[in-house]
């Protein structure tokens, strides 16, 4: 029996790949083109192969949900001023470095899927710049791949999420073609998706970065094509040639990339903004964020002003985290006032406050009674953690010695 | 208490009437060689410190032919040294070259473990930072890109290498840029469907390591198979050396057949051999002889253990006698392992979870319940038996299946035939779309591209027109957005596989396992019963579109067994050998199955105390068959009886002749064929495509024909009974009857 009858014959056991694909066919020449000259479109060739390339500019002045552009170069800017260290700081950069960068993929995983549209923004020469770079058909990667890597400094990438999705989705994709375009450097870069989680998920179900974009950057998308359509839309470019769908696809990844710059914008605001973020947990979070990056003084200074409101968890929360600066600074008074302070609130954190307090009594003023008075007072408390109420008891007949000498 | 020694009890077994048969391997000398010159000092010095001095032969052969840039398949029976077959050369390169690496398969996680314990031993000390790591589902993720980047030794197995490393390849590129050795433990158990895939992974393998420039040699131990290195060399597409100088020392050996005495003469039913098993196990056990004690089934390992911890409870104690088999937990079966090898363990009921290469140790005393369904398989049990010096016995006592009987009525058979071959068909058309797919998805095709020795051009040209690869200047690409390694299963029969959620706790719904879309029809419809681990489950609901059953756990006195009816349409005649009263044909036919009901058979009685009718649509598969038809178009009434009884023994014959399971191959009689109007027996591959079995069927027919006549007409009933051909009427002489009729094709 022939082959393809073979597989007729078989064809309900093969496993099919559903939905199907669209038909697909090689094209001779480059089909639509005037649709995407019209479009601003321009042809890269390279090694026998081609790529689409496109480039939007936009004026500084003009604005994109709550800042303009250029309040994004004056805020970029201001982290020339910014002491000590801070994950998002480009201290150090001008702001024509940074490259807002993102991708759109026909899969999510995997050494098959593959990256059809690259896209990145700048902000130079007193406007934006929007370079998207399209892969009209799988097989012409090395010119897709040689004229991105021509025309970006991937040492400064700004991405959303890029760390675990779109920087390693490259480096897989660079592999096919290593032996014709040039190295992939170590890259460095800000992920706005590690500062929006720390940031706002206390508040936001779920920190996509259209749902970031409404909540924070009173932006609303009109029209927008959701991402996962996108390679549905790439696989019916690729049989019918039709650039419609894609530049639908292209207009999407462009506002991702422009929201990066507001959304860049905005949160370096909230972290070097002198007065603080408004609210006490916005405050909280960013002394957390300057806790966990070893910056220390940062940190102090948000949680001061976090736990200047009233007693609110949050305030308390800030105002333990603020006590436990203070007390690595040896500040024991200030430190042993605001444990006071969470412990009088008896809010959740108030064992640990006592259990602070009971140490520095004991250890630091040799007060045994008051140490002892801590201790007992925590161990009134419903403690569900069994090994905090083990060292307390221990604590406690250790003091119960001491007192009886 | 006196305890005998075991030349005592051997004594006394001789003296056994329902001993059938004695079998005597002499003993044989150790044959070393010393280590070869090559070998790196540090290595050197660890292979000191672990006591080995010198090579056995095929250590040796083994370590040099790989040394010559050979890929290698050594045959080795069990304990005599393996994996240095593969650990000196691995290592050696290594240490010649840091930058080196491996890649070790085996088919299980359990022997992955295994052998990472037992290199990790020998790698302590050398005194070299060789980094090696097993890498399957359990691996953390923190580790991953560790053993990814930095492994100089990745043990994984073949589902893990198709769905998690090949599709990531680029995440592998160290591995793949320097893989200097590829090795494949147990190859043996590389057959069948299974093994057709693991070709095809293999295939993509080698195609991910020529992409990055490398090009790595094989090295593939196995246990005795009649044609190993054919096998090796289909796997792998690679030309292969055949080490099998084995070198190591052995005792003299035993091999004892035991059938049961007749309890029911006319009926030829005899005593059952679970019982006889537990009196031959007590013996040993209670004059403190470690014993191994195989069971064909789950659940029957755990009832001759339960039987067995109660009759030597007094002279041992239960903690000495433990069960062995899948389900339990891997630290439980460490404990065991190691009981075994410190002799703090006495005996282990074990399924053939022991057969694997699994370091237990050598035992005295090996008791097989039943025939365990292979001449290699046998062999490989016996293996656990058997010190490098003194004696050992091995004692297989006979069941009442048709096989068993003929097994231990024709010792010749068994030890004068060599061991069965493995097939594998790695061009059945759907294995082979599965696996052009993945390795489309992890490199573009290449228009002239061959994939293994096959031509792909117009399967790549199929794929294109279904619109899952895009053609552009010469190469195939994936152009889908799915990725097709998580649709296929490298274990399955079929591919889509329904699942088994266990509804017993409402709080703690959860996934007990799967099992493909053929075997589930018959096994997990409604009402059916299911066991798993031992464990009797009630099936609430089957719900075939969404590929679930819905199970909860029971407490039942029945098992259920659910009747299929067959059609066959012969699509296609290939080859066709004429005889004047008949014919056998090998070609392709459809074959559409409906289960019809369900009968609850009483497990201690086998009575027939209930029934219900299953609905679930038609499945309909097209495969590979052979057929057998008699030209006679008036055929007697009672040729369907005969049919029924001969298709019945060449269903328990052809497994042993072609080495797979007996699931893998049905056997179907139809008095009237729909193509033809002639009596006629079918033979085919469940499973979709075919998988070479029916077609080694035709090729050995003459073979299968001589065994299956052979079988009846020792079977010492007279009429024919459940052994055989099944129960004759009076006067029809089925027995007879049945052999003239094979005699004609």
């Amino acid at each position: 029996m022939s082959m393809a009858k073979k597989l007729q014959r078989l064809k309900k056991h093969i496993v099919r790949e559903e939905p199907p694909a669209p038909k697909i066919e090689a094209p001779k020449a480059i089909r639509f083109w005037e649709a995407w000259e019209a479009a601003g479109a321009e042809l890269f060739e390279f090694d026998g192969e081609y790529c689409i390339t496109r480039e939007t500019h936009y004026d500084i002045e003009t604005a994109h949900g709550l800042y303009t552009f250029q309040d994004a170069q004056k805020t970029i800017g201001q982290w020339s001023s910014f002491e000590g260290y801070h994950p998002l700081s480009a201290k150090g950069f001008a702001t024509s470095d940074l490259f807002f960068f993102d991708i759109e993929t026909t899969g999510l995983s995997g050494s098959g899927s593959v990256i059809f549209l690259l896209g990145t923004a700048r902000i130079h020469n007193s406007r934006v710049t929007v370079r998207q770079y399209f892969l009209p058909s799988p097989g012409n990667e090395a010119a897709l791949y040689a004229k991105f890597l021509q025309e970006t400094d991937y040492t400064t990438l700004v991405t959303y999420n890029g760390k675990s999705f779109d920087w390693p989705q490259v480096k897989s994709r660079h592999t096919f073609v290593r032996d014709k375009v040039p190295a992939l450097p170590a890259f460095g870069h800000f992920d706005l998706y590690h500062a929006s989680r720390r940031l706002f998920k206390h508040t936001m179900e779920s920190v996509k970065l259209v749902n970031v974009e409404k909540e924070h950057l009173g932006l609303e998308r009109i029209n927008d094509v959701p991402g996962h359509l996108a390679p549905i839309i790439y696989f019916d470019f690729v049989e019918r040639g039709d650039p419609e769908g894609v530049l639908e696809v292209m207009k999407h990844n462009e506002r991702d990339i422009l929201s990066l710059i507001t959304l860049y914008t905005h949160i370096s605001r909230l972290v070097l903004d002198q007065k603080g973020p408004a609210d006490s947990q916005t405050a909280l979070e960013v002394g957390k964020w300057f806790e966990a990056s070893g910056n220390r003084a940062a940190a102090k200074k948000s949680f001061e002003q976090s736990a200047r409101s009233t007693e609110t968890e949050v305030a308390l929360d800030a105002a333990y985290r603020l006590a436990m600066q203070h007390k690595r600074e040896k500040s024991f008074e200030e430190a042993a006032a605001l444990f006071q302070r969470v412990r009088q609130a008896e809010g959740k954190r108030a064992v640990e406050a006592a259990v602070e307090l009971a140490k520095m009594y004991e250890h630091k003023w040799k007060d045994i009674p008051k140490s002892l008075q801590e201790t007992s007072w925590a161990l009134e408390q419903n403690l569900k953690n069994e090994g905090v109420k083990s060292a307390l008891e221990h604590r406690l007949q250790r003091l119960q010695k001491k007192l009886s000498k | 208490m006196w305890k005998k020694t075991l030349s005592e009890l051997i004594a006394e077994l001789r003296k056994d009437e329902n001993v059938i048969h004695w079998h005597e391997l002499e003993p044989a000398e150790a044959n070393v060689r010393p280590l070869p010159e090559t070998i790196d000092g540090r290595l050197r010095q660890a292979l000191k410190a672990r006591r080995v001095h010198d090579l056995y032969t095929h250590q040796y052969s083994a370590y040099e032919a790989v040394q010559k840039g050979e890929n290698i398949t050594a045959v080795t029976p069990t304990a005599s040294g393996k994996t240095l077959c593969y650990n000196l050369p691995v290592l050696q390169k290594i240490a010649e070259d840091e930058t080196s690496r491996a890649l070790y398969l085996f088919p299980t996680k359990a022997l992955a473990q295994d052998q990472k314990s037992e290199l990790n031993e020998l790698i302590a000390e050398m005194d070299i930072d060789i980094k090696s790591f097993t890498y399957d589902g359990d691996t953390s993720p923190t580790i991953r890109q560790k053993v990814r980047q930095a492994g100089h030794i990745v043990i994984t197995n073949p589902d893990m290498l198709h769905s998690a490393i090949l599709p990531n390849h680029t995440k592998w590129v160290s591995l793949f840029e320097n893989l200097k050795y590829i090795v494949i433990d147990e190859l043996h158990t590389y057959r069948g469907v299974f093994g057709s895939h693991v070709a095809n992974v293999i295939r993509r393998l080698k195609r991910i390591c020529s992409f990055y420039g490398s090009h790595p040699q094989f090295i593939c131990t196995s246990a005795t198979i009649a044609n190993p290195k054919e096998l090796a060399e289909q796997l792998t597409g690679s030309p292969m050396r055949l080490i099998d100088n084995n070198g190591a020392p052995r005792g003299r050996k035993h091999f004892v057949f035991y059938n049961p005495p007749v309890v029911n003469e006319p009926l030829n039913i005899r005593k059952s051999a679970t019982a006889e098993v537990n009196r031959l196990a007590r013996e040993f056990l209670r004059n403190q002889i470690q014993t191994i004690i195989f069971a064909r089934s789950r659940v029957r390992v755990e009832i001759i253990l339960s039987h067995i911890q109660e009759l030597v409870k007094k002279e041992v104690g239960p903690k000495k006698i433990r069960g062995y088999r899948g389900g339990y937990l891997p630290n439980e079966r460490r404990a065991i392992e190691k009981g075994l090898r410190d002799g703090d363990i006495l005996g282990v009921v074990s399924t053939n979870a022991l057969e694997l290469g699994v370091d237990i140790g050598q035992l005295q005393v090996c008791v097989m319940t039943g025939y365990p369904g292979s001449v290699a398989s046998t062999w490989q049990q016996a293996g656990r038996a058997g010190r490098r010096h003194g004696e050992s016995v091995i004692v297989m006592v006979a069941g009442s299946a048709p096989i068993d009987q003929y097994v231990v009525q024709n010792p010749d058979y068994f030890f004068e035939r060599n061991p069965e071959s493995a097939r594998i068909n790695p061009e059945n058309l759907i294995i082979l779309v599965d696996h052009l797919k993945c390795a489309a998805y992890e490199l573009p095709f290449q228009e002239t591209e061959s994939f293994g020795p096959m031509e792909v051009a117009d399967i790549l040209d199929y794929l294109r027109e279904e619109r899952v690869l895009h053609y552009n200047s010469g190469k195939y690409h994936w152009s889908h957005e799915s990725f097709p390694a998580s649709n296929i299963s490298l274990r399955s029969a079929a591919q889509e596989n329904v699942v088994i959620v266990d509804q017993s706790e409402t709080a703690n719904v959860k996934i007990i396992g799967e099992m493909d879309r053929l075997s589930a029809m018959t096994l997990l419809h409604d009402e059916a019963i299911y066991l798993h681990e031992g464990i009797q489950y009630q099936v609430e609901k089957l719900d075939w579109e969404h590929k679930k059953a819905y199970v909860r756990q029971v407490d039942v006195e029945y098992y259920t067994d659910a009747n299929l009816a067959v059609q066959l349409k012969v699509l296609e005649v290939d080859r066709t050998k004429e005889q004047e009263q008949s014919a056998v044909h090998y070609g392709d036919v459809t074959v559409n199955i409906l289960p019809t009901i369900f009968k609850k058979i009483k497990m201690t009685t086998f009575e027939n105390i209930g029934s219900g009718p299953i609905t679930l649509p038609e499945e309909e598969i097209h495969t590979s068959a052979v057929w057998l038809e008699w030209k006679r178009e008036e055929p007697e009434k009672s040729l369907e009886h005969i049919l029924m009884g001969v298709a019945n023994v060449l269903h328990h014959v052809v497994p042993i002749h072609t080495m797979c399971d007996k699931s893998d191959i049905h056997v179907t009689s139809q008095i009237k064929a729909a193509h033809t109007g002639i009596p006629t027996i079918f033979l085919y591959d469940h499973y979709p495509g075919g998988i070479g079995l029916a077609e080694d069927v035709y090729k050995r027919f003459e073979e299968v024909k001589k065994a299956a006549q052979d079988l009846i007409r020792r079977c010492p009933c007279e009429n024919g009974c459940p052994s055989c051909v099944g129960m004759g009427f009076d006067g029809m002489n089925i027995k007879q009857k049945s052999i003239e009729l094979l005699d004609q094709c």
